[in-house]
């Protein structure tokens, strides 16, 4: 097991990791996208629709760039797993809402709260990986992008609205990151990565003294990793 | 590995060295992770202390709850890795955020340690921290971990000790990036929303305490501390020359060099905190001085009863 992507085939992902990681994020941003524009409602009335008509056009451009970035081959075993995938991303309207409406509103934040927050695409590539390799940067840009639109989630979850319908909240929460977390691992393990190991590694600081590792490269469109 | 379940929570922690000395809880700071404290540690083994080192709730391995994230619960995690020490001399050491779990939980629990080292930490959030805080939320928002450390980096750490890190920054960035989430950084950081100052409670801490605090820290500076030796009754305030906020990563043996000193002088019934203001030695095996009569240890200007003589040049611009 090794905590990143691996072993490169020519400098490159192999396929294979590409293929099927771009396949579980195109199942799973596929579902938020297809949920959100559901719930968007024709006419906006509301600040919150606002983010949410911004974060469905920002799922449509990860599933684009997806489907660009990836070098796909074919995989026999995701016909399977993508069934897999599809059934837990099915809406849940939380239990303990104040009506149904409610209850779906709180999952399908919920489900784009775990989907931004548990998956680390760009966390699987390798120390000093190039950045001008183009799925290689889309981890990136969906990773960072991940972080602002869990804003929103974060902002309606947590706000007051919802704060007498607190604990269905948090449970719904756990749920969906629990269900997501096992998912993308049980994939991740397919192909013999266990992020696990990413916390073990030792800190630069500590790192003094010796040859300086590979650096990773600057950075071009986006700051980060 | 070892765990500890808390309220069906998992958290990571690690133990060194020998099993019946005294022992030291390390508690982390908002962006630290176990494996960081390895130095400081090791040095603390090397003079025969156990240490134990944890994630605290958001961080590196311990489980990151989605939402909410409460001082309250780190407090509990502390205590329970405290229990399982049993009964023998036991020092608690807390860098930044985690100093602030470290004096919660010695005000409620006083009488279960030997001794408290509050390093880089406060008990209140004027202004200054406030916004401070405000604007490293917003940047972990808008720019990620890895914003957020580019904007720690200058604040953790003298430009020396950047220079000669140069060539590791970026790895330290990545590795810094790998080991945190977004949203466990921001659920910690938004855990002191509703944070009510500790001044008041502090006097309730009667055991011996070092407060351990950088030159130059600007981060959490010399006010917050001083807060710290006025309510603490038998602290000393300990000034580290030429460190800045993060001096357990910059310079883990000193650090634990007085931490040591510090914990053997307690053991040896030697400790007098009495509000006392000291000058660590700028190497291992140095003394420690009392702060200069005369002075204040408040200003960065020694302010003296005689002024000291302009230079020319300020001489003639001032004339």
């Amino acid at each position: 097991m090794t905590p990143f992507f691996g072993p490169l085939e020519h400098g490159r992902i192999p396929a294979l990791q590409q293929t099927r990681v771009s396949a579980f994020l195109i199942s799973a941003h596929g579902a938020l996208t297809r949920q959100l524009g559901v719930a968007i409602p024709a006419s906006l009335h509301h600040g919150w629709q606002v983010e949410m008509h911004s974060q469905y056009c920002r799922e449509m451009e990860i599933l684009s760039l997806l489907g660009r970035a990836t070098s796909w081959i074919i995989d026999p075993t995701l016909g399977f797993q993508i069934w897999q995938w599809e059934v837990a991303w099915l809406p849940r309207p939380v239990a303990g809402a104040a009506d149904r409406t409610q209850g779906t509103l709180i999952d399908l934040a919920a489900f784009g709260h775990a989907l931004h927050t548990v998956i680390r695409p760009a966390a699987l590539l390798p120390e000093g990986f190039p950045d001008e390799d183009p799925f290689a940067l889309a981890m990136r840009r969906i990773e960072f992008e991940s972080g602002r639109l869990m804003q929103a989630q974060i902002l309606f979850l947590k706000g007051p609205q919802l704060a007498p319908v607190r604990d269905a909240v948090a449970a719904a929460v756990e749920s969906r990151h629990s269900q997501v977390r096992e998912l993308w691992q049980d994939m991740l393990h397919s192909m013999e990565i266990d992020t696990s190991g990413r916390h073990s590694l030792v800190p630069a600081y500590q790192a003094r003294g010796q040859p300086a590792p590979v650096a990773a490269q600057p950075s071009v469109a986006i700051k980060q990793p | 590995m070892p765990w500890l379940e808390c309220n069906s929570r998992r958290i990571h922690y690690e133990l060194a060295g020998p099993p019946n000395g005294p022992a030291c809880v390390l508690v982390n700071g908002l962006t630290q992770y176990v494996r960081l404290w390895h130095p400081f540690r090791d040095a603390l083994v090397a003079k025969g202390f156990q240490v134990v080192s944890f994630d605290m709730l958001g961080q590196g391995q311990s489980d990151k709850p989605s939402l909410f994230i409460h001082q309250d619960d780190q407090v509990e995690v502390l205590g329970r890795l405290i229990e399982k020490l049993g009964d023998r001399p036991i020092f608690v050491a807390g860098i930044s955020f985690g100093g602030v779990v470290a004096l919660r939980y010695a005000i409620d629990h006083g009488d279960k340690i030997a001794g408290l080292v509050p390093m880089s930490s406060f008990a209140e959030i004027p202004a200054q921290l406030y916004m401070l805080g405000a604007a490293l939320r917003s940047g972990l928002i808008l720019g990620g971990t890895s914003f957020l450390q580019d904007l720690l980096f200058p604040m953790n750490f003298s430009s020396e000790w950047l220079d000669s890190m140069r060539h590791l920054i970026d790895l330290a960035r990545h590795r810094g990036w790998l080991a945190n989430d977004v949203y466990a950084l921001q659920n910690l950081m938004e855990s002191f929303l509703e944070f009510e100052p500790l001044t008041d409670q502090l006097s309730a801490i009667r055991l011996p305490t070092m407060i351990l605090t950088g030159e130059y820290d600007f981060l959490t500076p010399r006010p917050l501390q001083e807060s710290l030796r006025a309510h603490i009754p038998d602290s000393a305030l300990v000034i580290i020359p030429r460190a800045y906020h993060a001096f357990t990563l910059e310079k883990p043996a000193l650090t634990a060099y007085l931490v040591t000193h510090f914990a053997e002088d307690v053991m040896a019934g030697r400790w007098r905190g009495k509000g006392s203001i000291w000058v660590a030695p700028e190497n291992v095996g140095g003394e420690l001085t009392p702060f200069p009569e005369g002075f204040d240890h408040m200003r960065a200007i020694p302010v003296q009863t005689q002024a000291p003589e302009l230079a020319p040049q300020r001489k003639a611009t001032a004339s």
